[in-house]
């Protein structure tokens, strides 16, 4: 199994997949538009995929490099708040808002990782971890910019100073963000930044020996990961047009670890399937159901059910699955064969 | 620092302690340019120690190690970071094998290469034409080695699941990948059979005389180290017994009581 997985995971050009599974998504708008589904799944999709695009960059990080941030909540709380005072308040362009909220909380991480990754690497779990505390706690406290318990408000995006979005163009852009980061994970796991990250978390000495540099490429993986979280922030600000501090809390950060755990730890595909279990599922199928839509936090149970049934039976993520599915229909195929033959 | 005309390591005094155990006791041997040295001793005589000084995983607490490096400068590695090492021209294999599963055989040997990679991380993220033509080239090399070896069958396979021997050529072919000046082996021949032993002391003769390099070894297995080495340094309890060729070793008293034990009366 393990080498079937590299054959399809490593020699194939995923470019057209990723192009092919953007294009599908971009059809959703059409299907509301002819009515043929509910005006409120756009939303419900939207959120899923900046959610991959946030968990995609922790995969980096822990699948990848072996470290863990429980700070994705508070970077990507961050990016939201930035974008909405530089594009509501300052009235600057999209553009420059996108750049300034992705560069400053990588900044920050920078800092945070600086600081914790020198020792050791499960330090920046708890670093980031007192971060995000401290970043939800200025959402709060500096109400003069952030507005306090009342959040704060952003539009639609405006490109180029004159093509403004609407809710449909916003949630194009989103999916073009997610293809984009999909296949810009793609190219750097397999290329020698890649390699070195899974060197460095595979074997600290190896690593050394062939001349990486642990404390730069942890200190990389971490900024690349911060950077993704605050674009997911930046897109759901001017999606959902509102941000508010208990939106950016610790359970957030968790749920984000269990798309990783559930979909598949090192799988790009694997990111996205878990975003759409951990983040869809509770919202298009559990509330819709008798008796358990009614029970508070059924989603809690669900996501907690399943990382155990996962771990147990998939410990590298449901979408290895697949190969199981496959391995039994070739079963059946073959049995089939020798029966006729 | 003294005249290292035809030599390439001289580790001078070397000791290192753990808490009051001295590992390494005032050690000094150095290694010549195309030499195949042998470091034995018995279990626990601070064989693998003496190399995580040299290749700086472990700090001395004194001595000096001078190595001239890829551009024929002398240079002291104490004090060096681990990672900087391997530009010198200065590459290791680990005893418990250190390959990373995930990755198949080819990209694990890749990894050798890493510090020539010079493409910024925006081009990796778009795999861009510098990104493209590093791969290919450094892909090109790793794939050549692993065809030396007898393993392009195998190179696009993960490394999870390759038998022993395999494993040990794969490490091997990575330390390679550089065109190393002195490649060292920590006990190379563990857990290998008989016939897999025989074909790596070819493949250690073909590197030595092909890429003209020389080779630091740790092993235990005495008919390998003397079938293999020009010169063997043998210490014990951290300390020099003799250092010689094969045959003056293994006529050595001391060495003979290290490894056999002193008759009693």
């Amino acid at each position: 199994m393990n080498n079937k997985l590299t054959d399809l995971y490593k020699t194939h050009k995923p470019y057209s997949q990723y192009a092919l599974f953007g294009i599908i998504l971009s059809l959703l708008p059409l299907l509301v538009s002819l009515g043929l589904v509910k005006y409120s799944l756009l939303t419900t999709v939207a959120s899923i995929l900046i959610y991959s695009i946030v968990a995609l960059g922790l995969n980096l990080l822990l699948g990848y490099s072996g470290l863990i941030s429980l700070g994705t909540a508070g970077f990507m709380g961050m990016g939201t708040y930035l974008t909405a005072f530089i594009t509501a308040d300052l009235g600057l362009p999209f553009e420059l808002a996108l750049i300034i909220s992705v560069a400053v909380p990588m900044l920050i991480g920078v800092l945070t990782g600086l600081v914790s990754l020198r020792i050791e690497g499960y330090y920046l779990a708890i670093a980031t971890l007192a971060i995000s505390e401290i970043l939800r706690k200025v959402f709060v406290e500096f109400d003069f910019v952030t507005n306090g318990f009342s959040g704060k408000q952003a539009q639609y995006p405006k490109l180029l100073g004159f093509l403004q979005l609407d809710r449909n163009g916003t949630y194009i852009l989103i999916v073009f963000f997610l293809v984009l980061v999909m296949v810009m994970m793609h190219n750097l796991v397999n290329s020698h930044t890649g390699r070195a990250l899974s060197t460095m978390r595979g074997s600290e000495a190896a690593a050394s020996a062939m001349g990486i540099n642990i404390y730069r490429h942890r200190l990389l993986s971490f900024a690349i990961a911060v950077a993704f979280s605050a674009l997911g922030g930046v897109l759901y600000m001017h999606f959902v047009k509102y941000t508010y501090p208990n939106a950016w809390i610790l359970m957030l950060s968790l749920n984000i670890l269990a798309v990783i755990v559930i979909g598949g730890v090192r799988s790009i595909s694997g990111t996205i399937l878990g975003a759409f279990i951990v983040f869809g599922v509770p919202d298009l199928i559990l509330k819709r159901l008798p008796i358990i839509g009614s029970i508070d936090g059924a989603a809690y149970i669900f996501n907690g059910l399943l990382i155990i049934l996962v771990i147990l039976f998939y410990p590298n993520g449901l979408i290895n699955m697949r190969y199981d599915i496959q391995r039994n229909f070739n079963k059946q195929f073959k049995r089939g064969e020798n029966i006729n033959g | 620092m003294d005249n290292m005309t035809n030599k390439l390591l001289k580790v001078e005094n070397l000791s290192i302690a753990f808490g009051g155990l001295k590992a390494v006791d005032n050690l000094s041997f150095d290694i010549n340019d195309g030499e195949i040295f042998g470091l034995i001793g018995p279990n626990g005589a601070g064989k693998t120690t003496v190399f995580n000084c040299i290749t700086q995983f472990y700090k001395p607490d004194e001595g000096n190690i001078f190595f001239k490096t890829n551009t024929g400068e002398v240079e002291n590695l104490v004090g060096k970071k681990t990672h900087e090492l391997i530009g010198k021209g200065l590459v290791r294999t680990f005893q418990n094998i250190e390959l990373i599963r995930e990755l198949t055989v080819v990209e694990n040997v890749m990894v050798g290469a890493h510090i020539e990679f010079k493409a910024s991380l925006f081009n990796q993220f778009f795999r861009l034409k510098k990104t493209r033509e590093e791969e290919n080239r450094i892909r090109k090399r790793a794939e050549e080695i692993l065809d030396h070896f007898g393993l392009s069958s195998i190179k696009d396979m993960l490394v999870a699941g390759q038998p022993y021997g395999v494993l040990k050529k794969i490490e091997l072919a990575r330390a390679l990948m550089l065109d190393p000046k002195l490649i060292i082996l920590d006990e190379p021949a563990a857990g290998l059979n008989d016939s897999e032993t025989m074909s790596l002391v070819n493949i250690i003769k073909e590197i030595k005389n092909e890429r003209n390099c020389s080779i630091l070894l740790i092993e235990h297995d005495m008919k390998f180290v003397n079938g293999l080495c020009d010169r063997i340094c043998a210490i014990n309890f951290g300390k020099l017994l003799a250092i010689g060729t094969p045959k003056e070793i293994q006529e050595n008293e001391q060495v003979q009581i290290a490894y056999l034990g002193k008759e009693d009366d």
